[in-house]
């Protein structure tokens, strides 16, 4: 088991090294010039220069990632164009929101999303099933800022029950912090449990045709015993699959979320650093992603072992 | 002690200490930018001054009257000739690390000041020395006399000549000081700032305000919150039912179509900040054509006029705009009407003639559309029509502002990466001053983005910048105004009064061309 988590994450490196080099090039080919965007209106051009070669700006590309990939390696990566921070900096500050963010949407999804899924196989083509259905695909529909906005006017400016924006950090106590975020993952999760529940629903009632379930039946087992137990335990690996998809994309995916109710995360931050051009800031989060992405990945093919013991052998 | 007594204890002791700390009065604003740096000499970003004023301070400051007031100085004492400007300081200056504010510091923030502000590099070109005789004395020694140099040193907009330690002065202007120390009523946390999210001040106990009443950024700055945060909230929806919420107290800009979210609403209101006014401009590239040709220029005059820009931008919100040809905007000092009908008046057939006697080939007007930002957006839909309705052929690329504040500096063929008319828009205190205007410089390679050239209006910026009676100020500055309508350095569109968001509880609000929270207080 070791050997073979060990094996994924070195195997992660190149994919890593790849990505750096993608995305490097990728923020360089855009149009746009920080040092520019950073002078001001009043700007001579002898200013912009000056600040172009402080930053190595006037260096060629290759020399540029060189100057890059060597302090990555060091865990430097470089300083904010914008804010003169250390990129590192920036965002550690940043992922204690988005990560509390995808922890209680996905918690919130699972425990919705799983239920609906398999109730809805259960009881395949009956009104229940199109009901929960239905309300799935509206979900899926729906762009989440639209759900975000409803939540606030009703939840937050008309009821006053959770505040309209801003997140309280776990420091100041993590009821205001679950306070904060919880219209956020609800806007969320309504997205992100479509998905779940008609895997879900599709995996089950797949397995609902299987010879084992009909031993249960005769068996005697009462209907929750069943669906619960022997059905969604052998649709384990399909669902967890998508999880692990739904929370990377989750990460990823939380920008809109997060600049409608204003959490610092690590979302805002990379659609600020694309629109300053703030190259550091782009280079290091996408790295951060990646690695984020490569420890995911890596989990859920733990978790395969887990659920499944024909894979652990 | 039972344990579910022990559980109250300490729920008492919460719900004390939390009151405690709710005692603290805070004010929660919301910029339209985000602080990342607070160097206002390293940036023109209104943002960034606006966060600025609360944390350092000047040595001179405009009033209400737009007359120029000593603020860090005693006062200033100008030689007979006109030579010699000697400044005081006045007593109990302090920096926020608690160093006593010298004149060594003074001459060193202005000296930064004077190497990148537009007015600072005209008053350093006139000045032949600027020395500390003592620790509490500056002295300004010219030249030749200059009728603007208080003007200068009282400058409300960007970049404004604050004052921080010498030391931190002694950074090139280009790059921003990372550790800001100022004298201001507020002081900087610089633990709790989080660039991109908020940045928090606390009141510094050690300012002296002055005496006199508060008077826009002049007068006594008594801050009346323990601490003011501003809060960096990107979406306009999300900040403006944060303020109906009760969760910050201003908004700098209520867009037009969400004044209407202010409806019955009695936490918070709406102000049309008049004195706040901004103006938005098309700006014009005399380099490359078809626009190096005056008469294809002209023609584009003719081709639009400012109300349908207005009404993309604020519908029927009226008393939000204002028609407005006035080189140095409406309502100002230097206000003219002269040589604005051909502005105001729209005729396609005329602009027509005048292409086809210019021998217009057909060259296209590449239209950068810019689509990130909202109020760009609906003025390049508009424009578009209007050129191709006059008989221009257009290209219209969409794109971003990060795309065309870097594209505009070039001054290459379109082909190569050059334009050739962008959207931009300047603030009141900026545009009504001849001297920081960008669009009456008419300084070639040197003046701003579309480079227009006249000799005529470098010379008239150099006499007025020895007038001495505002009766000659006045004369110069519509004669720079007819002539830039003339060689059409930009087509104006209009002058726009955004409403700013203020929560109800709050008294003390001053409105000016740049907002300011010493002053305010809350009601309760």
């Amino acid at each position: 088991m070791i050997r073979y988590a060990a094996a994924r994450i070195l195997a992660g490196i190149p994919t890593l090294l790849l990505v750096s080099v993608f995305i490097f090039s990728l923020a360089h080919i855009t149009p746009g010039d920080p040092a520019i965007l950073l002078a001001g209106d009043n700007a001579t051009p002898s200013q912009v220069a000056e600040i172009r070669t402080r930053l190595h700006l006037d260096l060629p590309l290759v020399q540029q990632f060189g100057l890059w990939l060597g302090d990555a390696l060091r865990l430097d990566l470089g300083k904010s164009i914008y804010s003169g921070k250390p990129v590192t900096q920036l965002i550690a500050q940043r992922v204690e929101p988005t990560l509390v963010l995808s922890f209680v949407t996905l918690v919130l999804t699972v425990l919705v999303a799983v239920p609906l899924g398999a109730v809805s196989a259960w009881k395949a083509n009956s009104i229940i099933d199109r009901i929960s259905m239905g309300i799935a695909v509206a979900g899926f529909s729906i762009p989440v800022f639209v759900i975000a906005y409803l939540l606030v006017y009703f939840f937050a400016v008309k009821l006053r029950l959770f505040p309209v924006q801003g997140y309280k950090w776990l420091a100041d106590g993590w009821m205001a912090t679950l306070n904060s975020v919880t219209l956020p993952a609800i806007a969320l999760a309504f997205v992100f449990s479509a998905l779940i529940a008609r895997v879900t629903r599709a995996s089950v009632l797949e397995a609902l045709g299987e010879n084992y379930i009909r031993t249960a039946h005769a068996k005697g087992l009462g209907a929750p015993r069943i669906l619960f137990v022997h059905a969604l335990r052998s649709v384990g690996v399909p669902v967890i699959t998508v999880i692990g998809i739904g929370f990377a994309t989750l990460i990823g995916g939380v920008v809109v979320t997060e600049s409608v109710f204003n959490i610092p995360g690590i979302g805002r931050l990379t659609v600020d650093a694309v629109t300053r051009r703030d190259y550091p800031v782009i280079q290091g989060v996408i790295l951060f992603f990646s690695v984020a992405l490569i420890f995911i990945n890596l989990l859920v093919d733990l978790s395969y072992a887990y659920i499944d013991p024909r894979i652990r052998g | 002690m039972p344990r579910h007594l022990f559980r109250a204890f300490g729920l008492a002791v919460l719900l004390v200490t939390a009151q405690a700390a709710s005692a603290e009065e805070t004010l929660r604003l919301r910029m339209n930018g985000d602080v990342n740096v607070l160097d206002p000499i390293s940036t023109t970003n209104f943002t960034i001054r606006n966060a600025s004023y609360l944390m350092f301070d000047t040595l001179f400051a405009m009033d209400e009257n737009y007359k120029v007031q000593p603020q860090m100085a005693e006062g200033a004492v100008v030689s007979d000739d006109g030579l010699v400007y000697t400044i005081t300081l006045r007593d109990g200056l302090k920096f926020h690390d608690g160093s006593p504010v010298t004149a060594e510091d003074a001459v060193a923030s202005l000296k930064r000041w004077g190497s990148v502000d537009g007015l600072g590099k005209i008053l350093f070109s006139k000045t032949a020395s600027l020395e500390a005789a003592d620790d509490k004395t500056v002295v300004l020694t010219l030249n030749e006399p200059w009728g603007l140099v208080l003007d200068a040193l009282g400058k409300i907009s960007s970049n404004v000549p604050v004052i921080m330690p010498a030391e931190q002065a002694a950074k090139p202007a280009s790059e921003a000081v990372t550790e800001p120390i100022g004298s201001g009523p507020y002081k900087l946390l610089p633990d709790e700032w989080v660039p991109g999210s908020i940045v928090v001040f606390k009141k510094f106990d050690d300012y002296v305000p002055r005496s006199e009443p508060a008077s826009l950024a002049a007068g006594g700055k008594v801050a009346h919150f323990d601490k003011v945060e501003i809060q960096y909230i990107p979406d306009t929806a999300t900040a403006i039912n944060a303020l109906i919420a009760g969760e910050i107290d201003w908004i700098e800009e209520v867009p037009a179509d969400m004044l209407m979210f202010f409806d019955g609403v009695e936490t918070a209101k709406t102000v049309a900040a008049r004195q706040s006014g901004n103006s938005a401009q098309l700006v014009v590239n005399h380099l490359n054509p078809p626009f190096d040709n005056p008469k294809i220029r002209h023609a584009l005059q003719l081709a639009v006029e400012q109300t349908p820009f207005l009404q993309a931008a604020f519908g029927d919100v009226t008393d939000s705009y204002l028609e407005c040809a006035a080189v140095f905007f409406c309502d100002t000092p230097y206000a003219s009407d002269i040589n604005t009908d051909r502005v105001l008046k729209r005729d396609p057939e005329a602009a027509k003639k005048l292409l086809e006697e210019a021998g217009y080939d057909g060259t296209p007007v590449l239209i950068m559309h810019v689509t990130d930002i909202a109020s760009q957006d609906n003025f390049y839909s508009v424009l578009a029509p209007m050129l191709k309705e006059a008989g221009f052929n257009v290209d219209v690329q969409p794109t971003d502002w990060a795309t065309v504040a870097t594209r505009r500096a070039s001054k290459e063929p379109v082909e190569n990466g050059g334009w050739n008319v962008f959207f931009t828009g300047w603030g009141f205190v900026d545009q009504s001053n001849p001297m920081t205007n960008v669009y009456v410089s008419g300084d070639c390679d040197n003046s701003w983005f579309g480079w227009a050239c006249s000799e005529r209006l470098q010379d008239l910026r150099k006499q007025f910048a020895v007038a001495t009676s505002e009766d000659d100020r006045k004369k110069l500055a519509t004669e720079m105004q007819e002539i830039t309508h003339d060689l059409v350095s930009y087509v104006p569109l209009g002058q726009a009064f955004p409403s700013v968001g203020l929560a109800t509880d709050l008294k003390g609000y001053i409105d000016g061309p740049v907002p300011f929270f010493w002053n305010l207080e809350r009601t309760n």
